[in-house]
């Protein structure tokens, strides 16, 4: 199983996870993989906006972990700085918004290990063009292979493209 | 010997003043991490027993398996007391102190920590003249990884703590020989970590300082593979 996408523009990247929004829950982790300014933090943004946060998103490198509140919690997490699998380990994830927060992480394949066994991975690549992106999304777990018929349906618009 | 007991490794936080003989006196604020607390709880606690802190002898923490962000304060909390004091800590792990709370029993004990995000800690025990004796290794599983475990261990068993009450459905499925421990019994009390502690303090078996650290069952000392980063860096 695996959906591949394009998106024409960085808006058209926050259209990708704000359809993605609609379909998550509560303890979802999503794994972003893809080099600096790949799109990432945009995806995010998209996402955070889909599931209601109004705050502005922005890169938590420099802070590893930004929480945010919308119709659920979310935690967007960066583990790009971080050298020990220990230190990913220690911003005690499993605990973010009381256990309950959809946490996205940013580089989080490297540290696939301790990061929720059931979880979707994308994958952001840069396109032909300037702002146009690839993305691969791949379930992971039962948890997204149950879904995975409504996961292709909300990003059918950009699929095959 | 007067001895502090602090617990933060659940939603739970629980502090205490006794001795090897008494509790004097002990607090316990459960629903959501409290661990800010601590402190003045055991200001409190002191004032209302008549206890000089210059009277206590010891620290005994609980360091978990357990909830990351409470437990580091309450191990912090203990080793700072304890340094400042200049008097010896004792760690002692919740579900050691979850097992030790329900030890009159003839059942095996299981201590069951909820872990969040749809796991537990746990550990099996059985009860011995004074205390308990862990049989198994602490684990950190799925619910159903965890009956297929109870599965496995022989006759009758006592389920105590917080995982055992959220994933009660699912234990229930070894039928009749399960029991459960009351909520009231659901986290581990710094009561019994005095308990616990105080024969240790009087044997001076502590524990180093800096060897009481919270306890990290998915313990890794690896480094991340950072072969994507170079690339990123490259690119």
């Amino acid at each position: 199983m695996r959906a591949e996408l394009r998106a024409e523009t960085a808006d058209d990247t926050r259209a990708v996870g704000e359809a993605l929004a609609g379909l998550l829950r509560p303890r979802d982790a999503v794994i972003l993989t893809g080099e600096l300014g790949a799109g990432k933090t945009t995806l995010v943004q998209g996402v955070a906006r889909g599931l209601g946060v109004t705050e502005q998103v922005a890169s938590p490198t420099f802070t590893l972990v930004r929480e945010y509140r919308g119709r659920l919690e979310v935690a967007h997490v960066d583990v790009y700085r971080l050298e020990k699998i220990q230190d990913v380990m220690d911003l005690g994830l499993e605990e973010l918004g009381g256990g309950e927060a959809v946490l996205l992480v940013e580089w989080g394949d490297a540290v696939e290990e301790v990061l929720p066994a059931d979880h979707l991975t994308i994958e952001l690549t840069h396109g032909d063009e300037d702002e146009v992106r690839r993305l691969a999304f791949t379930p992971g777990g039962r948890t997204w292979v149950e879904r995975w018929d409504r996961v292709e349906e909300a990003l059918a618009p950009w699929s095959g493209r | 010997m007067i001895v502090v007991g602090i617990d933060t490794s659940t939603p739970q936080t629980s502090v205490a003043i006794g001795s090897d003989l008494e509790v004097l006196a002990s607090v316990s604020i459960a629903g959501r991490a409290r661990q800010e607390s601590v402190t003045p709880a055991l200001q409190q606690l002191l004032e209302w027993s008549g206890v000089d802190l210059q009277r206590v002898g010891g620290v005994a923490v609980g360091i978990g398996p357990g909830l990351f962000t409470g437990l580091r304060v309450g191990v912090e909390t203990a080793k700072t007391l304890a340094q400042v004091l200049g008097i010896p800590i004792v760690g002692i792990t919740s579900l050691d102190a979850l097992a030790f709370m329900v030890r009159y029993t003839s059942r095996r004990i299981a201590a069951v920590v909820d872990a969040r995000r749809g796991e537990v800690f746990a550990a099996v025990y059985r009860a011995v003249p004074g205390g308990v004796v862990r049989e198994t290794d602490h684990l950190v599983v799925k619910p159903d990884h965890l009956v297929a475990e109870l599965q496995a261990v022989p006759g009758e068993v006592l389920c105590v703590g917080n995982g055992a009450i959220l994933y009660r459905r699912e234990i229930e499925e070894l039928g009749s020989r399960v029991e459960f421990a009351s909520a009231s019994l659901a986290h581990p009390e710094a009561a019994s970590l005095v308990e616990l502690a105080a024969p240790r303090f009087l044997r001076e078996e502590h524990d180093r300082l800096f060897d009481v650290v919270p306890m990290y069952i998915r313990k890794s000392d690896a480094e991340i593979a950072w072969d994507q980063r170079a690339r990123g860096a490259q690119g």
